[in-house]
């Protein structure tokens, strides 16, 4: 049953990855939805932001050292444009932070 | 293009790297969830290579765990991943000047970060995005497929107390911000953070699509009324 499951469900994440490239492969794409998928990146990235953040009950689980480390994080990747950079600053001040309260 | 052909393999290996550091603390808590699920260790292991992707994998298992039908743990695991559906939208134009044989395989490694990667470093000259999407791709994957199997060997190593899970928040809000390359897109992160808030509720985090959706939504009419 659980090989099952498992095979299932690789099937089917496969499909929904593949299905668009393979469907739209000769589509002309008009201007809007072009337009309309330049939002995707951004807007799917602050989703899983806020999903990580959130209990399956929508609940908000993040403190003052989480709202401050994100903060920083950004702050950080919108000046130096370095990932790296910004998950240190992020982790470091939500661990200073955190250690302080 | 007068780049050399190996520059996109190693940048996109380079810039998989970091991405990677979140998802380590993830495959120590998919060993504990395959473990508390009751279910053997390779076979637990073996949905890396036939799903690719944690979220969906730690999902089925918990339900699976939890006594859930395997038409229930399979559709919520599948709701889940139902974002990569719009990834899928969003690569098509980028996939059409390209080989059939790369749509199979560059699907089989579409996940968030590759996707984030593909669409903060725009690259126009088709083989020189097929190397990079290929290489970044496949070091995640490579990481991917040795940590999980470390993760259902060992078990916790990483002590929760720590908050090393919080990683992943830090890591995600720095790539929203590099693919926010202009105020409108940073005006759409900031919308779909709000809407993904107010959906959170909703089951199998299906939250995150309806407030993707939405968001573009509101972005497009929004920016074509500014442009009358």
């Amino acid at each position: 049953m659980i090989t099952l499951a498992i095979v299932l469900t690789g099937f089917g994440s496969y499909a929904m990855r593949a299905f668009f490239i393979f469907a739209l492969a000769h589509y002309t794409f008009p201007q809007i939805l072009l337009r309309a998928l330049e939002y995707v990146a951004p807007t799917v990235m602050a989703a899983l932001v806020i999903s990580m953040l959130t209990s399956p009950k929508g609940e908000l689980e993040a403190g003052l050292p989480e709202l401050i480390g994100l903060t920083c994080a950004a702050t950080a990747a919108k000046t130096t444009g370095n990932h790296i950079l910004a998950l240190i600053s992020g982790m470091g001040t939500f661990w200073l932070i955190g250690a302080i309260i | 293009m007068n780049t050399f052909p190996s520059q996109p393999v190693l940048q996109g290996a380079l810039d998989a790297l970091p991405l990677f550091i979140p998802a380590l603390p993830f495959a120590f808590v998919f060993g504990v969830v395959v473990a508390e699920a009751g279910i053997p260790e390779l076979l637990g292991w073996s949905s890396s290579p036939i799903i690719f992707g944690g979220a969906i994998q730690v999902t089925l298992f918990t339900l699976i765990g939890e006594g859930a039908s395997v038409a229930a743990a399979v559709s919520a695991a599948l709701i889940v991943g139902a974002r990569h559906m719009l990834y899928s939208v969003t690569l098509a134009p980028r996939f059409q000047n390209q080989p059939t044989w790369f749509r199979w395989v560059g699907a089989y490694v579409l996940i968030d970060q590759v996707f984030v990667l593909s669409q903060i470093k725009p690259i126009d000259e088709p083989v020189a995005f097929r190397r990079y999407f290929l290489a970044a791709g496949f070091t995640f994957w490579a990481l991917w497929m040795i940590f999980t199997a470390l993760g259902v060997a060992l078990g916790p190593v990483i002590p929760t107390e720590w908050g090393v899970e919080f990683a992943a928040p830090v890591l995600f809000v720095s790539l929203m911000m590099a693919a926010s390359n202009r105020r409108d897109k940073l005006c759409s992160a900031a919308v779909a953070m709000g809407l993904t808030y107010f959906f959170a509720a909703l089951p199998s985090r299906a939250g995150i699509l309806v407030a993707v959706i939405f968001s573009v939504c509101l972005m497009l009419l929004f920016t074509r009324k500014q442009s009358i």
